[in-house]
């Protein structure tokens, strides 16, 4: 699904965000990024989301060179990627209902697929009685669940999640990955950026550790 | 079709949150549309005016008294034979007296004191409307002055040529000044919609991540553009119609005795189509322009 050869990123003229990174992940695979503050997981997470390019080295995604991309095709890509953030991304003047039919709306789907479609993700996540609540009326954790519809909405083939539950508590946390858990085991791809040692523990499955930008180790998680 | 609702909606959003910048801006098109619009109407009735000068400007061929009839016949035969002359009329003596006294009557003391008919007999010689200016008639003119029986030759139009000139150096001028003014306007809601893409960074960071089409992106911004500039230019169209009744009341009369024209005109449905389009034109430029960066 996504394969990393000698991928490199410098910001200005400065340092390695990351150097080298040869890395592979299969379709259908849940892996955790994790490593210590500054190691480079959010950069490669942005070059995924093509946020980014790369300063040497390759990214494919599902059989496409991401630096060779089009405009057209780096839409057509992001289509098909779904992505969370600590900061949850939403637009404060929009529904919890439109900051997900949203993402439908903007590629043109129809109206009542649009509806459809949105009611059921927020049911999935368990907001289906705040689709007219603004996020600023919502928790933490909600507003997180409502980042998580919205990345699932058009159901990508795979979901980049960047310290997820950052700002959310234990608990909340728990609920968060169970929802990243049955995304996956619809066959969903997952990448899941975090520090919380715990969360990774608890939900056991590959995690790739980076350090300094590189590969620190490839361990699987006790199951 | 979807993404064109969507842009219109989104504006609309948007410029109601706006509120007052996009109430300074669809002012500011509005003043130069205002301008645009006096411009224009001053030099439709100008022009009208003018035209309607043109068309009655005629070439008076004076002829010497005691003219032989055959030496009128022929002159009057060359001068129909002239392609550029629409019609040509014979005035007699008696009959510009008669006329004079009609037109004057308070002078007819006057024109009963002169011993003689102190009027020359004339021919008044129409032209084509499209011809009036034209090379062929100064040289149609000169050649009228050499010729057996003339007098003299007049031909009003030569100063109304001039008259012209004047008014189209002011029209460019004019125009000039409104093209100025209209960038200045382009900037103004230029600047709008960069406060709207401003305040709507995250909302547009977040279509680009989910893949949005530009179209989507950006036409939100093209559509605020297009709406502040239709708006102003309506409002501009509104404000010289009322200008325009305005004067008509008040100096219509008056001025219509002078000029010579029944009424004012207000601007021709073409200008005022003009105007909108022109609004709505400026200000999708503007909008494209400003919503550069949200690609
Ligand atoms: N936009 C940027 N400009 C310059 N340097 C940057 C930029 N973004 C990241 N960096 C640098 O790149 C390195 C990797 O940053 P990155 O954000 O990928 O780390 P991280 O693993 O996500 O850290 P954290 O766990 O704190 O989120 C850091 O040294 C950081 O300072
Ligand atoms: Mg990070």
């Amino acid at each position: 699904m996504i394969e990393t050869q000698g991928l490199g990123k410098i910001y200005g003229r400065g340092l390695y965000a990351l150097r080298g990174l040869n890395l592979t992940i299969d379709k259908g695979e849940f892996v955790f990024l994790t490593g210590p503050s500054g190691a480079g997981k959010s950069t490669l997470l942005r070059l995924l989301l093509l946020q980014e390019t790369p300063t040497e080295g390759e990214v494919i995604v599902a059989g496409r060179n991401l630096s060779r991309l089009s405009r057209h095709e780096v839409q057509a890509y992001r289509r098909t990627v779904g992505f969370v953030f600590q900061d949850f991304k939403l637009i404060p003047t929009k529904t919890v209902f439109e900051n997900v039919s949203f993402a439908l709306r903007v590629l043109g789907t129809a109206v009542e697929q649009q509806r459809r479609r949105t009611y059921q993700v927020l049911k999935w996540v368990g907001l289906q009685h705040r689709l007219n609540s603004f996020p600023e009326e919502l928790s933490g954790g909600e507003q997180q669940r409502v980042a998580i519809a919205r990345a699932l909405v058009n159901e990508p083939q795979l979901v980049l999640a960047d310290e997820p539950t950052g700002n959310l508590d234990p608990d909340l946390s728990l609920e968060i990955m169970n929802l990243f858990r049955e995304i996956n085991a619809g066959g969903t791809t997952v990448v899941v950026a975090t520090h919380d040692r715990e969360l990774i523990k608890w939900v056991g499955r590959r995690v790739v550790q980076l350090e300094h930008g590189q590969l620190a180790g490839l361990a699987e998680a006790p199951k | 079709m979807t993404a064109l609702g969507y842009a219109f909606a989104e504006a609309w959003t948007s410029i109601r949150r706006a509120g007052r910048s996009a109430a300074v801006s669809i002012g500011t098109i509005a003043v130069a549309f205002i301008t645009l619009g006096g411009f224009l109407m001053a030099s439709v009735n100008v022009q009208r005016v003018l035209d309607r000068w043109l068309e009655s400007a005629e070439v008076s061929v004076y002829l010497v008294d005691e003219l032989p009839d055959e030496v009128r016949t022929a002159l009057e035969l060359h001068l129909r034979q002239q392609p550029i002359v629409a019609a040509v009329e014979f005035v007699s003596k008696e009959k510009a007296l008669a006329r004079f006294e009609a037109d004057f009557p308070e002078l007819q003391d006057v024109a009963t004191a002169v011993p003689q008919n102190p009027f020359p007999a004339a021919f008044e010689v129409r032209l084509r409307p499209e011809e009036a200016g034209g090379p062929d008639v100064d040289e149609l003119t000169a050649g009228l002055s050499g010729r057996d029986g003339v007098a003299d030759v007049r031909y009003d139009r030569r100063w109304l040529t001039r008259l012209t000139n004047v008014v189209r150096t002011a029209q460019l001028a004019a125009a000039v000044i409104a093209g100025v003014l209209m960038l200045g306007a382009g900037f103004t809601v230029a600047a709008v919609v960069r406060l709207s893409l401003h305040a709507r960074r995250g909302e547009i960071d977040i279509m680009q991540l989910v893949g949005a089409p530009f179209s989507y992106i950006r036409g939100p911004f093209i559509v605020e553009g297009l709406l502040l500039g239709g708006a102003g230019a309506i409002v501009a169209v509104a404000v010289v119609a009322l200008a325009y009744t305005a004067a008509a009341r008040w100096l219509g009369p008056d001025l219509a005795g002078f000029i010579g024209v029944a009424q004012l005109q207000f601007l021709g449905l073409r200008e005022a189509v003009v105007m909108v389009g022109g609004g709505f034109g400026v200000g999708a430029a503007a909008g494209t322009v400003a919503s550069r960066s949200a690609r």
